[in-house]
């Protein structure tokens, strides 16, 4: 579910491409040392995103690691913020790995239970650490699997329990008109995740007759959506991108101002774009040659 | 009160060109509109006070030292904010649906609205404006389309849908002009163009337009 929220890069300087991957390595660095080696496998943009929303100040040092032996990398420095992150990360891999085994059966399950087997003991830690959050996390995946039951036809109903789920991660924040922010850019960045990633799976969902909002709210052709009903989610994607836009103007993000302000202006409506037309995955493919 | 040029962002050194640059490009990005039916409206609307407050005394500031000479030239005091209130809906159980809205007890609102039976555009419209609030965007987009079909001539409905559908132009910072659908160079998207453009020929300036 996770991998679609990211800066556009071309919009950033060198300055604040390197705060960019000083976040994502600070967050790889402290899943590493709270969790292990495991946990830091299953690093994902999305979670780098949540890192720097919640935390404001970058001081970075630069560091090898296993991905990157030979050439020093800036990465952020530890703070409760990246600590934060890392728990909240982790119990949101946990419960989609769950989701995962739920959906497939036992052969096409094998992996999500070899994955999820590996983090099980990350996942007891972080629970420990955030038995609020991860049992608020656990009550909106209920909430969904119900709408998933009912073969829920709305496109709201299912990206809102998604959408609280993310937000729910601003509780921790002390400062309440930061919290407030914090909430509705998360609550938005959820409900951009879930449709997105609902287009996203459109043809495959249809394949193997899993439950997907989009199919269900648009007209398509074997999973391939009409251009007015593309042009439709198109709109309603770029709604909660404007809102999360309009959040963010409304609290200081420190030095992650520049990284966060070219993902809700340009970040976000290029993935988005991609995912609509059918080519994010081959841009991913060609960006790993 | 913060110092006045740190709240617009600029030394005290600067021109009255450069002050007032940077407080038009501010009072853009926290205009109200941007933040109508928004649950964080009231922060901004606190922010929106700031710059004016902040350009206003900078303005008189400059003023006394120039010995009266400077001229005002700015637009301050000209936003206003954007939250219900004067509306001719003369049906009390609206008017309160309205108030719930803007307290955002959403619950309440929706609730008041269930339990009447006739279903007109204001209903649509009002419904609409609660899944707004709550972030359910496809819904209020559909809200408020049966609202314009039922009444076409109500401007409050058309400017609800003509915000779900992008035609409204949203603050961007500079360098930055992105949609998630191409769907510039139709019809409706040049006519908003060419309305933007006289919007900017009579205001001078303010407005991004969208191609």
């Amino acid at each position: 579910m996770f991998g679609y929220v990211r800066p556009a890069l071309d919009k950033l300087d060198e300055e604040n491409r390197d705060r960019f991957q000083a976040a994502y390595c600070g967050l790889c660095h402290t899943l590493g040392r709270r969790y292990g080696l495991v946990a830091r496998m299953f690093l994902n943009y999305d979670l780098t995103i949540l890192a720097m929303l919640l935390d404001t100040r970058c001081d970075s040092r630069a560091c090898h690691c296993l991905v990157h032996p030979i050439r020093k990398r800036p990465c952020a420095c530890q703070s409760a913020a990246l600590d934060t992150a890392a728990d909240l990360s982790v119990i949101l891999l946990w419960w989609q790995l769950q989701d995962g085994i739920a959906d497939h059966g036992f052969w096409k399950g094998l992996k999500y239970r070899a994955a999820s087997l590996l983090l099980r003991r990350a996942y007891r830690k972080a629970c420990k650490l955030r038995p609020d959050f991860d049992e608020g996390t656990r009550g909106r995946l209920d909430e969904l699997s119900r709408l998933e039951q009912e073969n829920c036809a709305s496109l709201d109903r299912p990206a809102d329990c998604f959408a609280r789920l993310l937000a729910q991660a601003s509780q921790g924040e002390p400062d309440p008109i930061r919290q407030r922010v914090l909430e509705q850019m998360l609550y938005h960045l959820g409900r951009w995740i879930y449709l997105v990633d609902a287009a996203d799976d459109l043809k495959k969902d249809l394949r193997q007759g899993n439950y997907n909002p989009v199919a269900l709210r648009f007209s398509h052709a074997e999973g391939v959506l009409t251009e007015e009903s593309r042009e439709e989610l198109g709109r309603t994607l770029d709604q909660s991108v404007r809102m999360m836009a309009a959040a963010f103007e409304l609290a200081d993000f420190g030095e992650y101002e520049k990284v966060i302000e070219s993902t809700v202006y340009a970040g976000l409506y290029l993935v988005g774009a991609a995912v609509l037309n059918g080519t994010f995955h081959q841009k991913r493919t060609r960006d790993k040659q | 009160m913060r110092d006045p040029y740190e709240v617009l962002g600029v030394p005290s050194t600067a021109t009255d060109e450069e002050v007032k640059k940077a407080y038009r490009n501010l009072a853009r990005k926290y205009h109200p509109d941007n933040y109508h039916d928004n649950p964080l409206a009231d922060l901004a609307q606190e922010r929106m006070k700031e710059i004016n407050e902040a350009y206003e005394t900078i303005q008189s500031q400059r003023k006394a030292q120039n010995g009266g000479g400077y001229s005002q030239s700015g637009y301050s005091g000209a936003y206003s904010s954007g939250t219900y209130g004067s509306y001719y809906g003369a049906d009390p159980l609206y008017q309160r649906v309205r108030a719930a809205i803007n307290q955002g007890n959403l619950n309440l609102a929706d609730e008041l609205l269930n339990s009447r039976t006739d279903r007109n555009g204001e209903w649509q419209f009002l419904k609409g404006s609660i899944c707004y609030r709550r972030g359910w965007m496809d819904e209020a987009k559909r809200y408020f389309e049966t609202a314009v079909q039922m009444e076409p001539d109500n401007l409050e409905y058309r400017h609800a849908l003509d915000v779900m559908e992008g035609r409204q132009s949203a603050y961007q910072p500079e360098g930055y002009h992105a949609m998630t659908t191409t769907g510039c160079g139709n019809d409706t998207c040049s006519r908003v163009c060419g309305t933007l453009l006289c919007i900017n020929c009579l205001t001078g300036g303010g407005f991004y337009c969208c191609c």
